[in-house]
């Protein structure tokens, strides 16, 4: 469903050299590494937000460097993303915050976008949170708020930046569970950055490590943890020597 | 009613909190000049990095408004006749007035407005913290060098503004009213200004300098909310700056 | 798409000369006449949105946020600005005609074609494009632009548009309320400093139409630079605190320093043409 290909990106300086990714179709795909590997850059640049300076990028058979900037908006209709910093809109409120995705891209009356929004808010767990502003919410209540926003025009593809960070492990758990559902109800493709590796492993159907701007293991979740390769074994088990 | 006047009452008395504040500070930072304890190399290089980054915007500015301040003044110098008098006119207006007032707001917005930001940044990233932990006194260190170096910067860009408005309007009185540069000078030096509009407008570059420097340090170090705050940070002390800037030019032209 | 790669070279490194101040001064320059093409850019879109039809409630918030928020602080600028200018021109038109009976309406028509305009526009380049760029450059810093674009919807049409329409209005409206002040301060000046009987001040004999056109130019061109060039300062943000500082810096010098320019040209074309 999504193929990079030999991707390549600088902004002052490269970041990305080389990346060769592939997402199968409906599965929840995990993107790990360390720090400054180029994570997020990835997936930008498969949300369209950044061209790609080399390399392919074929997302359901279209290349996007193909796509005209109307063609590319378009694009992003079908994909719903959780940034790191929750990336809310501080000038709305929670209820409207969800729903402004439904308001652009489709032609749905208030009515039906206000039961889609409900519907959203109980499957995060959030019922009733529809209109607070998203300055008064918790870590948690943000990243719940940003999930049902994601997810509430039902895209085929959704990409989840750092989905847990700065949340208490109970939390994280719980958030990554309701990722996982949601993936799997909506049988949508899924690619998510995390540096939870251990909680992110449990909901994967195939991971990727990236390191130093490049894609150095890609497998299912098992060939991950059975892995012989230095630096995945090292990355996972979290040990300080070793190739990383 | 009543909310008028509670709303009247809570601005007079944010008014009255930043001017106690800021004038609390500038006393801190007073003592410490006096006793000669602040960071030389800090002073030195905030100069340099003030007074150079300002001077492309102090040319322009002044170059500009010369022409502005000629072609304003040309119908009704044309309409006296008074071509001989547009040195005069120019000279006053610049020396008294625009000079000084026009070079505090757009260094207000170069100098200060930057101040501000890395203050700002600074309390937000917690940098006054560690600094106090340290047993290093922020005031001595950072604060009072910037406070010298505005008002130093504002004082020589005053005098080099008022040269080059003057020099942008005798070229301009030549293509637009046929003014030689010569008749100019005459009318500039001819002794209807003299040493006291001169010294009227740099005391209030002085005074300017001062505002600017304790409304950019004071919103800089009260910074709070991380980056939305630096943003408010800012805009409050180039508002505060250009309306004590206004006050004081008030104030001084009326006492001198 | 170009790689990494070949930044263009310099005239000096194209003759194969040491690269030396010139390079940088074409770095300048380029840098200089880039940002220029996308002020030009993202004027023309503001434009294209502006008449393909605004937020009803997007260009009322903003009508409020820089209106009701700045109205005060231009009134009592633009006042003391009157009663500084009438008093000084008195004082020193005295040293050399003792007849002041012109102060009223030379002062007058001074407002309306230039000084009500770009005074306040000065103020209002700090007040409001600090705060435009400070807002947009936030919502940069925290991905919310981002999260538009994710969205479909374009920042410019969601973000800018709304400001520029409040902007160009409300300057407009605001220079002519700060012009009434610092014409009453002026009055009240003339008559308690010179004795002036503000029947003599309050005269509009030597304002005429072109004097209003030029006035009238100004306000509508201060009013879309502003928002335009703060827009893009804060649209352009880079990192985090510091960056949102940087750009308000940048909105609030550049503004004004557009606004200085923009006064001379349309003076002269006004000067020329009336």
């Amino acid at each position: 469903m999504i193929h990079l290909d030999g991707i390549t990106k600088t902004f002052d300086r490269s970041v990305l050299f080389g990346v060769d990714l592939d997402v199968p179709s409906g599965s929840l795909y995990g993107l790990v590494g360390p720090g400054g590997a180029g994570k997020s850059v990835v997936l930008k640049i498969v949300a369209g937000l950044v061209p790609a300076d080399g390399g392919s990028v074929v997302v359901g058979g279209s290349d996007l460097s193909t796509l005209d900037p109307l063609a590319l908006a378009r694009y992003r209709l079908g994909i719903g993303m959780v940034f790191q910093n929750n990336a809310l809109f501080d000038f709305m409120t929670v209820a409207e915050n969800i729903a402004f995705p439904l308001r652009r891209s489709s032609s749905l009356d208030d009515a039906e976008i206000g039961r889609r929004v409900e519907e959203r808010l109980e499957r995060v767990g959030l019922a009733g949170f529809g209109p607070r502003k998203p300055a008064g919410l918790s870590g948690g209540q943000k990243k719940r708020v940003g999930v049902a926003r994601a997810t509430v025009t039902r895209a085929p593809i959704v990409l989840y930046d750092e989905p847990a960070a700065g949340l208490d492990p109970v939390t994280s758990q719980r958030i990554f569970d309701l990722l996982r559902e949601e993936q799997l109800a909506a049988k949508s493709t899924v690619i998510m950055v995390s540096s939870d590796v251990d909680r992110l492993l449990t909901v994967t159907d195939k991971v990727g490590m990236m390191h130093d701007g490049r894609v150095v293991f890609e497998g299912s979740t098992e060939q991950a943890t059975r892995s012989d390769d230095p630096m995945v074994r090292q990355f996972l088990s979290g040990k300080t020597d070793g190739p990383l | 009613m009543n909310a008028l006047f509670s709303a009247l009452g809570r601005f007079m008395i944010g008014v009255a909190a930043i001017v106690g504040a800021m004038g609390l500070l500038f006393g801190r930072i007073v003592s410490r000049i006096v006793r000669l304890d602040l960071d030389g190399e800090g002073t030195l290089s905030n100069l340099y990095k003030m007074g150079v980054k300002s001077l492309p915007v102090v040319v322009i500015t002044a170059l500009f408004t010369g022409g502005i301040m000629v072609v304003q003044a040309a119908p009704t110098v044309e309409r006296f006749g008074a071509y001989s008098l547009l040195g005069w006119g120019a000279g006053f207006g610049t020396l008294r007035e625009v000079g000084p007032l026009l070079t505090a707001l757009m260094i207000s917005g170069r100098v200060g407005a930057n101040n501000t930001a890395e203050l700002g940044t600074m309390v937000v990233t917690e940098q006054f913290d560690a600094m106090r932990a340290l047993a290093i006194d922020p005031i001595s260190f950072l604060i009072a060098p910037r406070f010298v170096g505005i008002v130093v910067t504002l004082f020589l860009s005053t005098i080099f503004a008022d040269v080059l408005a003057l020099v942008g309007a005798a070229y301009a009185g030549l293509p637009l009213l046929g003014v030689d540069p010569g008749v100019f000078y005459d009318g500039v030096t001819g002794g209807l200004l003299g040493i006291g509009d001169v010294i009227h407008g740099l005391v209030k570059s002085v005074l300017f300098g001062i505002v600017m420097a304790l409304s950019s340090c004071q919103f800089g170090m009260s910074t709070e909310g991380g980056a939305p705050g630096v943003g408010r940070a800012v805009n409050s002390t180039v508002v505060v700056t250009a309306t004590g800037i206004f006050v004081l030019d008030y104030l001084v032209s009326f006492a001198i | 798409m170009t790689g990494a790669g070949n930044p263009r070279p310099s005239i000096d490194e194209a003759l194969g000369l040491a690269p030396g101040p010139s390079a940088a001064a074409m770095g300048q320059l380029k840098a200089l006449t880039d940002s220029v093409k996308e002020l030009a850019a993202l004027f023309r879109q503001t434009l294209y949105y502006t008449f393909r039809g605004p937020s009803k409630s997007a260009v009322l918030d903003e009508l409020y946020e820089i209106g009701n928020r700045s109205a005060v602080f231009l009134c009592v600028t633009m006042g003391f600005m009157g009663m500084i200018f009438v008093y000084q021109a008195g004082v020193q038109i005295r040293r050399v005609i003792p007849d002041l009976s012109a102060l009223g309406s030379t002062f007058l028509e001074l407002l309306v074609r230039d000084l009500a305009a770009s005074i306040s526009a000065l103020m209002l380049a700090t007040r409001v494009g600090a705060g435009i760029a400070a807002e947009i450059g936030s919502m940069v810093v925290t991905e919310q632009v981002d999260a538009l674009r994710m969205c479909a919807a374009d920042p410019v049409d969601y973000l800018v548009v709304p400001r520029f329409i409040a902007s160009v209005v409300m300057t407009t409206v605001l220079t002519f309320i700060a012009g009434s002040v610092a014409f009453a301060t002026g009055a009240w000046t003339a008559q308690t400093f010179f004795g002036i009987n503000p029947r003599t001040f309050v005269d509009t004999s030597l304002v005429d139409g072109g004097d209003l056109v030029v006035g009238l130019a100004k306000c509508l061109a201060y009013g879309a630079a502003i928002p335009i060039i703060s827009a893009h300062a804060g649209l352009t943000t880079r990192g985090g605190s510091a960056g949102v500082g940087s750009a308000a810096t940048r909105a609030v010098v550049n503004s004004s320093l557009a606004v200085i320019m923009l006064d001379f040209v349309i003076s002269t074309l006004g000067y020329i043409f009336f």
